[in-house]
């Protein structure tokens, strides 16, 4: 029958990795909007779309067999 | 000879349904960056085409099966002859039509498994079809696919709501426009990494089946090259009609929602493809517009549409089943009855687009325009004309679906 192990788990980092590279990149929005602390802020938003970059270069590495299979 | 006919019957059909593929799919990448504003539309269905152009070259694996264990083929279970792989894309194919000119998103593999289980059940029995997997790889996973994606989308659209949540400075929310371009882009990858090989299986299989292919090759170049320049092709002809279905009949999609929306739908493409439960890409974006649609606050579904398309995903199998059923049955008079087919189902075909050129999705009346003014303009001003009316939809769909403070509205409009 339905094999609901990997469905649960199919469905968990699902939501899981959407909402994490949604919030790292809402995040990165988020600090450009800081007055203070200028520098910082700058630094802490690029950190984050660099670390949401990061993410989508592993989605093509996952895509393309290739890399890894 | 009248072998080799079919053969390279099969071959058009798959090469015709592969196009068909790509403008079906096209909506599920780039109907939210369209909608907001993200790309413009041109702009969109070429990043679209060229995406599946090169995502069909990186992901070629050797095809063992055609229905994916729907139909009890290979060893010990039924021969699926070239007549039925025939009779399967027909059903396969115009369903697909029929869809797209109703404007609903409907996943184009089961349409194909639909089409080849009518053919199966009249060609080889109905004890050829495995009900047990078709149930769980195809009916199941149409009801989980919409719930996961949805759950996402809502989740996502939610917290990027909340982080980007600012009393008084001035939001960057309409920064979510670049990131949709890079989510949209990801989900136009993957779909030709998984759709264009669905495809080239059919054919190689096909050539296998006809003896032309030793059993077990891999896929030959210009198996590869002419699938992936006929799904290209397909994406950059645009299925407007879906396009405008999800973009904008659904729910009125914002630059928040519409970067969560297609960062879902990757990540829901790329973990049920990696982590063996597999799910419609047409399903999952679906799902994703639709739980992004809820997330955000006033934002409203209208379900009369969301019930039509989960209607059509359910008809979607017996439908094209029928109509492979159909011509399995005149198939079954040789070879007679596969060129009855060939024409019977290329009449349907140019019938079905002659309905579309009637009722063309909503650019009626600006194209009467069009025409007006094509009789007074030179190429050059009428090439103005076109861009700057190009220039303002743009910018009107990027002032809807903006969400910057009111201070800047302000601002604007003073200037």
């Amino acid at each position: 029958m339905i094999d609901w192990t990997s469905f649960l788990l199919v469905a968990a980092v699902s939501i899981g990795a959407a909402a994490l590279v949604v919030a790292l990149f809402a995040a990165g929005l988020r600090l450009l909007s800081v007055e203070a602390h200028r520098g910082v802020a700058l630094t802490g938003a690029y950190a984050c779309f660099a670390v949401a970059a990061a993410a989508v270069l592993f989605g093509i590495w996952l895509m393309v067999p290739a890399f890894h299979a | 000879m009248a072998a080799t006919l079919i053969v390279v019957l099969v071959i058009v059909l798959a090469v015709f349904f592969d196009f068909t593929n790509g403008f079906h799919d096209t909506a599920n990448a780039m109907a939210t960056p369209i909608a907001t504003g993200a790309l413009r539309p041109k702009v969109a269905v070429a990043v679209a085409a060229v995406l599946n152009l090169v995502g069909a070259f990186l992901s070629t694996a050797v095809a063992t099966t055609i229905s994916g264990g729907i139909i009890r083929e290979g060893p010990g279970g039924v021969a699926i002859t070239p007549s039925m792989i025939f009779a399967g894309l027909i059903g396969a194919v115009i369903w697909n039509l029929v869809t797209w000119l109703r404007g609903f998103p409907s996943s184009s593999s089961h349409a194909l498994f639909g089409g080849l289980v009518g053919a199966a059940i009249v060609g080889a029995g109905f004890e050829s079809v495995d009900f047990g997997v078709l149930l769980t790889k195809v009916i199941f996973p149409a009801l989980l696919a919409p719930l996961v994606a949805g759950v996402a989308g809502f989740a996502a659209t939610r917290l990027a709501y909340r982080i980007t949540r600012l009393p008084v400075e001035k939001s960057h929310r309409s920064g979510f426009r670049v990131g949709q371009i890079f989510t949209s882009s990801m989900v136009a990858l993957a779909h030709g990494t998984n759709d264009a090989q669905k495809t080239m299986g059919v054919i190689t299989l096909t050539l296998i089946a006809g003896g032309a292919l030793p059993t077990g090759s891999a896929p030959p170049f210009w198996v590869v090259l002419v699938c992936a320049v006929a799904i290209a092709a397909g994406t950059y002809s645009g299925g407007w009609r879906i396009i405008q279905t999800l973009g904008s009949g659904l729910t009125d999609i914002k630059a928040t929602q519409g970067f969560a929306a297609e960062a879902s739908t990757a990540a829901t493409v790329l973990a049920s493809s990696h982590l063996g439960f597999a799910l419609s890409t047409t399903q999952v974006a679906s799902g994703s517009i639709m739980g992004a649609g809820l997330g955000r606050r006033g934002g409203r579904i209208r379900w009369g549409t969301a019930g039509r398309i989960v209607i059509a995903w359910f008809v979607t199998l017996p439908a094209s089943a029928a109509v492979g059923a159909l011509c399995e049955l005149v198939a079954r008079f040789g070879i007679a009855g596969v060129v009855i087919d060939a024409v019977a189902g290329l009449a349907v075909i140019v019938a079905i687009f002659a309905v579309s050129r009637r009722r063309t999705a909503n650019t009626t009346k600006a194209l009467e325009v069009d025409v007006a003014l094509n009789s007074v303009m030179t190429r050059q001003e009428r090439r103005a004309a076109e861009k700057k009316r190009g220039d303002e939809i743009l910018a009107a769909r990027r002032r809807l679906s903006d969400e910057s403070s009111l201070f800047e509205l302000g601002q604007e409009s003073s200037r």
